[in-house]
């Protein structure tokens, strides 16, 4: 075991202690802090479980993920299974588009069915106008509007994780099932669906945990009584009453260590249960079926479907983005450029802020990503393992937790908060679990005999890396970066505690031009550009090799 | 009749024709094994029986029941048993929800689901695995569980794709004999492919040997050895001499052919049949190396006596291998211990002239 290693290994230790551990444990510190007094006790817990409005909120967030979860199964599993037995043509446009929404900004996405499926939005005004209901319905305000919005949003985790599953599953597994006379919907539920749990699950945690960390599709569809919705309004409003902070924090720490303790068990049953190491040889694509014609149009109504409630994101930011005063009109009339104007003339800064931050966190992110992926695959030093399982675990903690946390940390005792740099920190501890897995991934892939042949020839560890293993890496690297990049321009639930005046990004604009005027044009005009962006990103990610799926595949995790 | 009759079956994927307009019976009771090397269409043949394959062309009868020209019989319905290369044992149920996973979809009482799957557990001798996961069990136990799984409906055709290619050289040898002793002993008609041409000899009534789609001969395991119908053949299965050389003369009445070779204006060998020779073909004089006898001193009597040097040599503990040169020519031959071994040593080799067949080029 070399020495440099060990250092190395310290050098990430001495990051993740001083961007995780720290200022989560401030939090939790925190979290038992009594208002008015000095002390600290479980005062704040036992008010949240015995508190009927905490506990409501509680409860309705855990039945908004069942549901979510659900509807998002019920829809996804016809979906994976479509993508991944069907022969069926435009099957990679499809797929792309279907997990567009997984690099798209979710408050994106709940602006354009604002748009689209409001009280006079365009889908109740055509309605009305075709004379087909009398009063507007209500599609989207409420819980149900939240279900389907959040659904939609995970779709994705559900349908790739039961693509992986789908296609893993070595054929003769189901061919078998078939010989010994089970057909079609039986073989289905009593073999394949079985065989696919395990990497479902994997997705389906994910799916679960959103609820518990999106705090902003609620606070927009003017539901608040969730936790993250909360945990926000009592943190960010109400920073004079201390005690409300307090039950806010109480709110985020509950909210985390549910999530934590979810994500831990979906990772210890899926490692119990991983059935891929039993067959041998399974062809690349897994079982293909070419369906009859009943089936062939369905799914393709189905997965077009699917499609166009995924295209209406861009299509409806983008007409509103092009146009003024779009209301009580189903389709706007009067185009403009005015949106970009205002963007660009009043606030260029938004976009500069926007790169800057997820450029440096991205560098932090490639600087820190590459050793600790290298600790992690190619050595034994002593606590990687631990190293491993720390940046891990912070895919699943809520985005809110890091952004408070980072705010109560950063103040007082270490006062990075009061500079710009604070940004860009945050957003790299968020989203450093996305590069390392793709990088950890790749490295994975990276046959050691190649590197091992290189130390033979004489070459040190070192150049080594620099000549052998990062060229190899590159590609996966790459995919690593622009998704990372992708995901830190996005992120939000961080970074709105955080920001000052002149540290705006893109999304806290779009946040802050929604919140005090409710005029969409502005903010649709900037989720545009975002979707733009972003669907540039995703052509060089394309580009660079591996697809937009795996792409997306590899960088799936939680979101903000 | 025989029981399972294949009619011009012709499979493509794409452009590649992997099976090219075969025809094959299956007798009642038969152990039939295709043999080839990978690609020359022998599983795409196996599945093709099983249903999980459709082919383009041709039919298949099983039991007199057309499986495709009267409409296609999906494998859920054609009453077959079947054993997978990787076993395809399912992982997440347990060995007795596995072996009585189709027996559960015809009605039947509980009781006697129960006394089958008991009964075909002590067969294949897996008593008391029964709450066993896959996962917790050996690659040998697994292939027990796939083959109690295949047997267990009594199924009509068995059909067995490489089913011990996954195991290790020791178990693989025993369980030829079992599943042998198994299938012959509840009569089932059986179809089994292997690229392991010893596999294909222990197991079989019949080897269908293919290749490249088509077959190339159909015979008990000793036709095929001691008359193979091409140099395919004979390479594919045991090992062969080929020694290039052209026909010279043809003796009709008794299968007697000179053939001219580098070594030997007239090397008397025996005409296979099949293929009438005439004077002027090219062909291969071959010989398998157990039929080259050698001797260290010139015997008295005997056709095709030749000298040869030493060339090489290979110990393989129960017998000799020697590579010996008659010229420029090399022949492999199975050697006692007791001759000299040293290569450039001087040998004598006695080509058998009823062993030495003459294969078309």
């Amino acid at each position: 075991m070399s020495r440099g290693n060990h250092f190395l290994s310290s050098l990430l230790w001495l990051v993740i202690a001083l961007l995780v551990i720290y200022p989560l444990s401030i939090l939790i510190i925190e979290s038992f802090k009594v208002s008015g007094t000095d002390g600290s006790g479980i005062q704040n817990y036992l008010e949240f479980f015995q508190d009927t409005y905490y506990l409501k909120t509680f409860w309705n967030t855990i039945v908004l993920s069942t549901m979510v979860l659900l509807v998002s199964t019920l829809f996804g599993i016809p979906l994976a299974y479509i993508l991944a037995r069907y022969r069926q043509r435009g099957k990679t446009i499809f797929t792309a588009l279907i997990l567009l929404p997984i690099v798209l900004p979710a408050y994106a996405g709940v602006f354009a069915f604002i748009i689209f499926f409001g009280k006079f939005g365009t889908m109740n005004l055509l309605l009305m106008n075709a004379g087909l209901i009398e009063k507007p319905l209500n599609f989207i305000y409420g819980f149900h509007g939240l279900v389907f919005i959040e659904a939609l949003h995970m779709l994705p985790f559900i349908v790739l994780s039961l693509v992986s599953g789908l296609t893993s599953i070595d054929p003769s597994f189901e061919e078998a099932a078939e010989v010994e006379g089970a057909s079609g919907f039986r073989r289905f539920i009593t073999v394949t669906l079985p065989l696919c749990t395990p990497s479902y699950l994997a997705g389906a945690v994910m799916v679960f945990l959103w609820p518990f960390t999106d705090w902003l599709t609620p606070l927009i569809l003017g539901q608040v009584d969730f936790l993250p919705s909360v945990a926000y309004i009592n943190i960010a409003y109400h920073f004079t009453d201390v005690h409300r902070k307090h039950m806010g924090i109480v709110a985020v720490v509950v909210s985390s260590i549910v999530c934590i303790t979810l994500f831990l068990f979906a990772r210890w049953w899926v490692e119990k249960k991983k059935y891929t190491g039993l067959s041998k040889g399974t062809t690349a694509e897994g079982r293909v079926i070419e369906p009859g014609p009943f089936l062939k149009i369905s799914s393709y109504l189905y997965t077009f479907f699917i499609a166009a409630l995924v295209l209406l994101i861009p299509i409806v930011l983008g007409l509103s983005a092009f146009s003024r005063r779009w209301v009580f009109e189903p389709f706007p009339t009067y185009w403009t450029l005015d949106n970009f104007r205002v963007i660009l003339m009043e606030s260029p800064g938004l976009i500069y802020n926007s790169f800057l931050f997820s450029g440096i966190a991205l560098i932090f992110g490639v600087i820190f990503g590459l050793p600790a992926a290298y600790i992690i695959v190619r050595t034994r030093v002593p606590g990687k393992d631990a190293l491993d399982f720390m940046i891990t675990l912070m895919l699943a903690f809520p985005g809110i937790a890091i952004g408070v946390s980072y705010l109560l940390a950063f103040w007082e005792g270490i006062p990075l908060a009061t500079y710009w740099i604070i940004m860009p920190l945050a957003l790299f501890s968020r989203r450093l679990p996305y590069f390392l897995r793709i990088a950890h991934a790749s490295y994975l892939q990276l046959d050691i005999s190649l590197e091992e042949a290189s130390e033979v020839s004489g070459v040190g560890k070192f150049m080594t890396f620099i000549n052998i293993s990062l060229p190899l890496l590159m590609k996966g690297v790459l995919v690593g970066v622009v998704m990372f990049f992708i995901m830190a321009f996005q992120e939000i639930s961080t970074a709105i505690f955080l920001y000052r005046g002149g540290w705006e990004t893109l999304p806290i604009g779009i946040y802050l031009n929604w919140h005090r005027g409710m005029e969409f044009g502005i903010s649709a005009a900037m989720a545009f550009l975002m979707i733009v962006i972003t669907f540039i990103l995703l052509l060089i990610i394309a580009k660079i090799g591996g697809g937009i799926l795996k792409a997306a595949w590899g960088g799936a995790g939680e979101k903000k | 009749m025989a029981y399972i009759e294949i009619r011009n079956l012709v499979k493509r994927y794409k452009k590649v024709t992997a099976v090219n307009r075969i025809q094959l019976d299956v007798e009642k009771g038969e152990l039939l094994t295709l043999l080839g090397p990978s690609g020359c269409g022998k599983t795409t043949t196996l599945r093709c029986i099983a249903g999980l394959e459709k082919p383009e062309e041709g039919d298949i009868i099983i039991d007199g029941k057309p499986m495709i020209s009267e409409g296609f019989v999906q494998p859920s319905k054609r009453g077959i048993g079947m054993m997978f290369q990787n076993y395809a044992v399912w992982p997440h149920m347990k060995v007795y929800s596995n072996i009585v996973y189709g027996l559960k979809l015809q009605n039947l009482s509980r009781q006697s689901i129960k006394e089958k799957a008991k009964n075909v557990l002590e067969l294949v001798g897996l008593q008391g695995l029964e709450e066993r996961y896959p996962g917790q069990l050996s690659g040998g136990q697994q292939q027990r569980v796939a083959l109690a799984r295949a047997l267990i409906r009594n199924p009509k055709v068995l059909l067995l794709d490489e089913p011990l290619s996954n195991l290790d050289a020791k178990l693989r040898e025993k369980m030829r004999f079992e599943i042998k002793s198994l299938v012959k002993r509840m009569g089932i008609t059986s179809v089994y492919v292997t690229h392991d041409q010893a596999e294909a000899m222990v197991i079989s009534d019949r080897i269908v040997v293919m290749e490249k789609g088509n077959i190339v001969q159909i015979g008990s395991p000793p036709e095929i050895y001691e008359r193979p119908a091409s140099r395919f053949v004979a390479d594919f299965i045991g090992a062969m001499n080929f020694i290039p050389g052209e026909v010279v003369g043809v003796h009709s009445g008794t299968n007697e052919v000179y053939v001219r070779t580098e070594f030997s204006e007239k090397l008397l060998c025996k005409s296979t049949g099949g293929d009438v020779t005439t004077p002027g073909q090219k062909v291969y004089a071959s010989i398998r190396p157990e039929d080259v006898e050698v001797f260290a001193e010139p015997p008295q009597s005997g056709e095709n006596i030749f000298k040869g040097i030493i060339a090489n040599k290979a110990y393989l503990g129960n017998f000799l291998f020697l590579f010996i040169n008659i010229n420029d020519t090399a022949i492999r031959v199975q050697a006692p211990h007791q001759l000299p071994q040293e290569e450039g040593h001087e040998l004598y080799l006695s080509l058998n002239p009823q062993k030495c067949i003459v294969l078309p080029e």
